[in-house]
């Protein structure tokens, strides 16, 4: 079954993370992966616009089917794979919604991420302005407020959708930990900190790691003051 | 009469004719019974389910649109204004700290977003139309071009909303020049699936969540000018889908209202 399966990647890429984090909780060790380089603009190679054609990663393939997007890819993988490994959708209805509303929030979370550590990666540079960078610093300030929040309401040794790990932390946590490798606070944000401190230890997300965070423990520190 | 008095004393009636609404819901009856003809007002006991909406707003669009095809009609559900600021009420602020809509609510549930609320829908009520198909390679085309959706429905609104959205001191010609090509090139990406796809929905034979967000899009790319003649198959996407009962039935008032759209992509 992972036999069957391709991923192309790219280092620290939160949506490649995900997929990662998917595959290893349904115990799909094994799968034939492709670590590419953005910097050299693999992402724009041949081999993935076969796969994709908005040349983007992660790219990943299943037999005859072909999943890009992160979220469609951890979706396909916990229904074709439901009885493997953890289950990742709880069955309650309580935590099922709670998990869907984080998962989906997590985008504008992750969005709100690169509006400010790549604000100079997707704005040609007439069109920068100050004023806009602080409106998105202020605005991921804001967005950490409420997931903070929203750890705090669900108490200590929680995962975002309740007592159990599920695809909301499988997509936000990748987020999370790129906050931190980019210096966020842990004093300003004690409980997302622990929420990460708790995690990164669980057996799917040290297999899946970003190479490069284990070969450059330091980090960048362009959060340093959010 | 008295409500409380047991079942077999009731006065008979019989039921001259039924008066249903738009939706053809059955809400009133014309009974005659042994004196009289009276018309009885059925109330549809609230089913705990609420939306909060705007009108025209494709997230907003999107839910009503599953919530139709699960034969969960008779919701509650309360239209809001955008231009009056309501998104940021009291009311919507209470489920939805965001102050964003749709807000929408199951029993103690609440689901702020439009996807999160689609497919909390579909998993929960196995009722109405299955909305992810079974095989296996329709169902990771389903869930594959759903999430494309997202990326469509983004570059439409920076093009549609770049005023709104762009505070006036940071816009650019050249921003909105380079949106208006993404979303062409966006577009024929979209007119490419749609001649391949092996059946008239967009992930294949069967109409899915899929269909339920990117129609809302396809839609509103119309109401702002769209050409139909550029883009055929996408034009016989919207043309077939626009009839689909769910899709009627949940049509934004306004647009029925005013039918006349705008022209800001005329010229995509």
């Amino acid at each position: 079954m992972a036999k069957d399966m391709t991923l192309l990647w790219g280092s620290g890429s939160p949506p490649c993370w995900r997929v990662m984090i998917a595959l290893e909780e349904k115990n799909l060790q094994g799968y034939n992966q492709k670590l590419l380089s953005f910097e050299k603009m693999e992402h724009k190679s041949q081999q993935v616009l076969d796969i994709n054609a908005r040349g983007q990663l992660p790219s990943f393939q299943h037999g005859d089917v072909i999943v890009n997007e992160s979220y469609a890819a951890c979706f396909y993988l916990e229904s074709q794979f439901k009885s493997e490994g953890n289950k990742l959708i709880p069955d309650s209805p309580a935590e099922q919604a709670l998990m869907y509303q984080r998962m989906f929030e997590g985008l504008s979370f992750y969005e709100k991420l690169n509006a400010v550590l790549y604000y100079d990666w997707y704005v040609p540079e007439g069109e920068r302005h100050d004023s806009a960078l602080k409106r998105n610093r202020e605005a991921l300030s804001a967005e950490l407020k409420l997931w903070e929040g929203y750890l705090q309401k669900l108490g200590p040794t929680s995962h975002l959708a309740g007592t159990c790990f599920s695809l909301a932390d499988v997509t936000v946590f990748p987020t999370v930990a790129t906050l931190f490798r980019f210096g966020l606070p842990a004093e300003r944000y004690p409980i997302l900190a622990e929420y990460y401190a708790l995690l990164k230890e669980r057996p799917s997300i040290k297999a899946s790691w970003p190479p490069h965070w284990l070969e450059n423990p330091k980090g960048q520190d362009s959060l340093q003051d959010i | 009469m008295d409500s409380s008095a047991p079942r077999g004393s009731w006065p008979l009636g019989k039921v001259l004719k039924v008066f249903p609404d738009k939706r053809g819901l059955v809400r009133s009856v014309k009974l005659q019974t042994k004196t009289n003809i009276i018309v009885l007002q059925l109330t549809i006991k609230p089913w705990p389910r609420t939306v909060l909406w705007g009108a025209g707003s494709t997230p907003c669009w999107r839910i009503m649109i599953v919530l139709e095809e699960k034969n969960l009609q008779g919701y509650n559900q309360k239209l809001l204004s955008f231009e009056k600021g309501e998104h940021k009420s009291k009311e919507v602020m209470d489920m939805n700290p965001r102050g964003q809509l749709p807000s929408f609510k199951h029993k103690n549930y609440v689901l702020n977003d439009s996807y999160a609320a689609c497919m909390y829908l579909e998993s929960q009520f196995s009722q109405g139309k299955k909305l992810i198909p079974d095989c296996p390679a329709e169902q990771a085309l389903m869930y594959q071009r759903m999430f494309e959706c997202l990326d469509f429905h983004q570059k439409m609104a920076i093009v549609i909303y770049y005023n709104w959205m762009v505070p006036e001191a940071e816009r650019h010609d050249s921003a909105v020049k380079r949106n208006r090509e993404d979303l062409s090139a966006e577009i024929k990406l979209w007119e490419g699936y749609l001649q391949k796809a092996s059946g008239s929905f967009v992930a294949g034979k069967n109409f899915s969540l899929a269909d339920v967000v990117f129609f809302p899009s396809v839609a509103y790319l119309y109401r702002f000018g769209f050409c139909e003649e550029r883009y055929p198959n996408l034009a016989a996407y919207y043309n077939s889908l626009k009839d689909r009962p769910s899709i009627k039935a949940s049509w934004p008032p306004t647009w029925l209202e005013n039918p006349q759209g705008q022209d800001l992509l005329k010229d995509l």
